[in-house]
């Protein structure tokens, strides 16, 4: 929490990366020591080499719904993926599985990104509409530098339980006027086993991940970069749903201006195009259980652009922020019968949908006094969805137009007051966003978490938030603590409901349910963060949330986190560290019948690592191995789809060499 | 570090994907539209030329839309006819003769200058089922008679098929499906015509022809979408509307196709006092593995 409020704190600022090509400009300097201190590394305080989804879950307000060892799918404030913004860069990249088995968190890989900003409620509107907030990965980008150096890092290791072996290796070069930043990883995983000692069937997965980002200094305040990313994962196995991953591909691309100036009202002015295009194939064959074969492969095709300017007039600093995209959805299924000779049947669950959204956004935040700070701020959104076959949507939906506009408005404010050792802050927010291309336009997605088939409902309305978040925090020169809590009241809250009209198509399904708004939802949580010093070289952390949900009849909602915490002692000697932690979940006392959820017995696990940092002449090297889940505990969370255990002891070692 | 190379080399050659489905072009191939009425056959004396068009030039099992023009054979105009009639012959190697259902007096379309009508063949042309058009036609109060052999040809498009079966009131009956040719995954107006077997126990020899079926009146055909096959699990659609009489004589209702594929038309056939002709209930429930039950009165259909 103190590091997403670091975060959010810095984002007022407005820069981001390579902001140094400006070193003759004082601001920018300011900026990047700011920006410096906000950057957190992509490992964990347990873990160095760690994936993209382990780092993110070990924020506070992400928790994750996980269908197996890969591509776990990120929930903000218990809120599901559609109700966030995930972009890498401010760029707007949709997964191409109905399943949502490939986040776009699961497109990235840990040595290609510099940090993950993550904003909560209407805050992150700036990057689209949204109402838990915005999760943005940021790439790394090296800025440029007066003299030429090459910098580079690699990482391999194993984790035993899975056997999993993984090689990152990421360099840089960096000069007066060009810069380039590349990255190669690849890791490859069997099938873990639980606490019970037994094999969880179809968990492995296999991914390369590789990216360039080329930049080039035009004139003394001005560069482009070009970017690409590359990442393929073959052969993933999903143990809570009835098929895995055949392959998925996806090619981001994104070319970019960056103007500085030194004085004026615009301070800097960013603007990128970018292209991306995502593939997804589901593969059921390893599943002889299966009574049909199904072909279930998606694609996802997203072009737009993100523009931003940062200003600064007298005491306010504000960030506009122009978005623009058009994402093409399509996912199609193919059954085949038994009889092969047989014709096969065939149906769009995505009938090629165009999504197509605008949006004007500002952000500022004015200096009331050295103490205190007010941020405020809006956007105004368009959403214009097309659905290219409106036939399949009409069986449902009779008469549901092709066609669907929609103004998507969000506000925001914020007061923030910081004095010797206290800090508190309030705010509010209000949010509009549309429907996603399932839950409007889905058609028979099968949902193996409460075993329906969902249909889309291109005429609901849509969602809107009211929310509001308070922050308060003590610190002393030896320890902190700090409670941040947040309330949504959120309008046509969107969930899927029983169709008793409907007759499942996926032959696990025991019916279909519509997507359909309730009146309202309620969501609240609160975190709370400690960290203590005891001795210069002993430091404890430690976190505790809480979180509950309703329905508009007080019912609760699924996939709330029930009690959770976190505890960690870290300590270093000369060159060594060693680290441990314990963390679990009370038993989940709400949870939801209704929603297909069962309960979820409470859980704790412990975790410890050493590491040792020496040098091999010029080459810093870090050598780390560790174990999670000592005690080899069997459990599993309250988001593992089909209640599927999570992983035994777990021991892992890395190596990592940098220059 | 060999053997990974190894996989990354083997991750970018395996580009290789599924190429998207031409959903459109893919229904295309299934099911052959028709839209064109052209010349099936055509008559030719002295006086006059009596051309018969059906959609595709073929006459198939099933229903057809039949158009009928008479032109002066002499100089290629068009007669004033004032009436005609229609009425397709079965005679079998036995030297027995029957008829089917269809519409005897045509009637005429003065924008487009044809006689309009319809023929329900219940069976193709064969070695010993000859198949015979006798068209009557009055031109300035003078009747013309003619007579052609026709081959009736099966029909491949199983969304135009038909089902002739013996109601529980002893009675024969026909259900013929008209239209949609060709079926979208959407909802589809279905059309269906449905006939009974008269047995008009007077009049001359043509008469008894002429009148051996009757569009029935009044009657509803309750339908029951289902995908008969054991992995659809007796998959069903929903808002479905059972098919009613409209003006034009032909039953007109809503089917659902959730996907494309086999399905069954399960039907229950209630005369005008609602009383069941033929047709069972079919099972609700989803019973994946077991192959769906269909009602005695069904037409599968493809798409």
């Amino acid at each position: 929490m103190k590091k997403l409020s670091a975060i959010i704190g810095i984002l007022f600022l407005g820069i981001s990366a390579h902001a140094q090509e400006t070193k003759d400009s004082t601001i920018a300097l300011k900026e990047v020591t700011v920006m410096a201190k906000a950057k957190k590394k992509i490992e964990t305080e347990m873990k160095m080499a760690v994936s993209v989804d382990e780092f993110l879950a070990s924020s506070d307000n992400i928790s994750f719904i996980k269908r197996g060892a890969y591509a776990w799918e990120p929930q903000l404030n218990n809120m599901s993926s559609e109700r966030s913004v995930i972009t890498i860069d401010g760029m707007h990249i949709f997964g191409a599985c109905t399943d949502k088995m490939d986040p776009v968190t699961s497109y990235v890989e840990s040595n290609n990104l510099s940090s993950v900003d993550i904003k909560s409620g209407q805050e992150g509107s700036l990057h689209g509409s949204t109402i838990a907030g915005s999760i943005d990965l940021k790439r790394k980008s090296t800025p440029f530098s007066t003299e030429s150096k090459w910098r580079g890092a690699y990482q391999t290791g194993m984790e035993l339980n899975n056997k999993q072996y993984f090689n990152l290796g990421n360099v840089s070069y960096s000069s007066d006027k060009f810069v380039a930043d590349g990255s190669v990883s690849f890791r490859q995983a069997g099938n873990y086993t639980d606490g019970n000692r037994e094999e969880v069937k179809h968990s492995q997965y296999h991914k390369f991940n590789t990216s360039l980002g080329l930049a080039y200094k035009t004139r003394p305040l001005s560069s482009v970069r070009v970017d690409a990313i590359f990442d393929v994962a073959k052969d993933v196995g999903f143990p809570a749903l009835p098929m895995d991953l055949w392959l998925s591909r996806a090619l981001i691309t994104s070319a970019s201006y960056k103007q500085f100036s030194e004085k004026g009202l615009i301070r800097v002015w960013d603007t990128k195009l970018y292209f991306n295009a995502v593939e997804h194939y589901m593969d059921d064959t390893g599943r002889p259980e299966n009574l049909v074969h199904m072909d279930m492969p998606g694609w996802s095709t997203t072009y737009g652009l993100v523009s931003r300017a940062n200003m600064i007039t007298g005491r306010v600093n504000s960030e506009i922020q122009l978005n623009a995209y058009s994402n093409l959805s399509i996912a199609e299924m193919r059954m085949y019968p038994q009889d092969r000779g047989q014709r096969t049947m065939f149906a769009y669950s995505w009938p090629w949908v165009t999504t197509q959204f605008a949006s004007i956004a500002i952000s500022n935040s004015l200096d009331v006094s050295l103490q205190s700070q007010l941020n405020f701020g809006g956007s105004l959104g368009y959403n214009y969805n097309f659905s290219r076959f409106t036939e399949f949507n009409r069986i449902f939906h009779p008469g549901a137009p092709r066609e669907k506009s929609r103004i998507l408005p969000a506000l925001h404010a914020g007061y923030r007051f910081s004095a010797g050792h206290v800090d508190f802050s309030v705010g509010t927010g209000y949010g509009h966003r549309a429907p996603s291309v399932s839950e409007a336009y889905g058609y028979y997605i099968y949902n193996s978490f409460d075993r329906y088939d969902y249909i889309g409902n291109p005429d609901l309305k849509n969602e809107i938030s009211y929310e509001i978040n308070a922050g308060a925090g003590f610190r002393t020169g030896k320890g902190a603590i700090e409670g941040k809590v947040n309330y949504f009241y959120i309008q046509n809250y969107i969930i899927g409901r029983i169709l008793s009209l409907g007759s499942p198509m996926n032959y696990q399904s025991v019916g279909v349910k519509e997507y359909t708004s309730l009146d309202h939802a309620k969501i609240f949580n609160v975190a709370l963060n400690a960290r203590y010093d005891i001795l210069p070289h002993l430091h404890w952390k430690g976190s505790l949330t809480y979180a509950r949900a309703t329905d508009n009849k007080g019912g609760n909602l699924p996939f709330i986190r029930p009690v959770s915490y976190q505890s960690s002692l870290h300590l270093m000697y000369k060159k060594m560290g060693f680290q441990t932690s314990v963390n679990g979940d009370l038993t989940q006392k709400k949870y939801s019948p209704e929603y297909g959820e069962d309960q979820t017995a409470g859980y704790w696990v412990w975790n410890a690592s050493a590491d040792y940092t020496f040098r091999l002449k010029n080459v810093r090297t870090v050598f780390q191995a560790g174990a999670e889940n000592l005690l080899d505990a069997y459990y599993s969370t309250y988001a593992d789809w089909g209640n599927i255990p999570r992983m035994g002891r777990n021991i892992f070692t890395s190596l990592k060499f940098s220059i | 570090m060999k053997q990974t190379l190894f996989i990354v080399l083997c991750f970018l050659v395996a580009s290789c994907t599924l190429d998207k489905t031409d959903y459109l072009a893919e229904i295309s191939t299934i099911v052959t539209e028709h839209n064109e009425f052209k010349e099936v056959t055509v008559i030719r004396n002295d006086d006059y030329t009596i051309s018969v068009s059906a959609l595709n030039g073929t006459l198939y099992k099933g229903y057809n839309e039949i158009r009928l023009k008479v032109t002066n054979s002499r100089t290629g105009s068009d007669e004033n006819v004032t009436a005609a009639t229609f009425l397709p012959v079965l005679s079998t190697a036995d030297g027995s003769r029957t008829s089917c259902p269809h519409r005897f007096e045509l009637v005429y379309r003065p924008d487009e200058k044809y006689f309009s009508g319809y023929a329900v063949f219940p069976r193709e042309s064969g070695d010993r089922e000859n198949w015979e058009l006798y068209i009557g036609f009055t031109v300035a109060s003078q009747v013309h008679t003619v007579k052609q052999p026709v081959s009736i040809q099966q029909q491949t498009n199983k969304n135009l098929n038909m089902t002739a079966f013996t109601g529980n009131d002893n009675q024969q009956y026909i259900i013929a499906l008209v239209s949609p040719q060709k079926p979208k995954v959407a909802e589809n107006e279905l059309v269906a015509g449905i006939y009974r077997s008269v047995n008009p126990t007077a009049g001359s020899y043509t008469e008894l022809l002429q009148y051996a079926y009757t569009e029935v009146s009044g009657y509803t055909l309750q339908l029951d979408p289902r995908m008969p096959e054991p992995s659809m699990g007796n998959h069903s659609s929903p808002n479905n509307k059972d098919l009613t009489q409209q003006e034009d004589g032909l039953y007109d209702g809503a089917v659902n196709y959730t996907m494309t594929g086999n399905w069954t038309l399960n039907f229950i056939l209630l005369n005008e006092n609602g009383k069941i002709i033929k047709g069972t209930k079919v099972p609700t429930d989803f019973t994946p593995g077991v192959e769906g039950v269909k009602s005695e009165l069904h037409i599968d259909i493809l798409f």
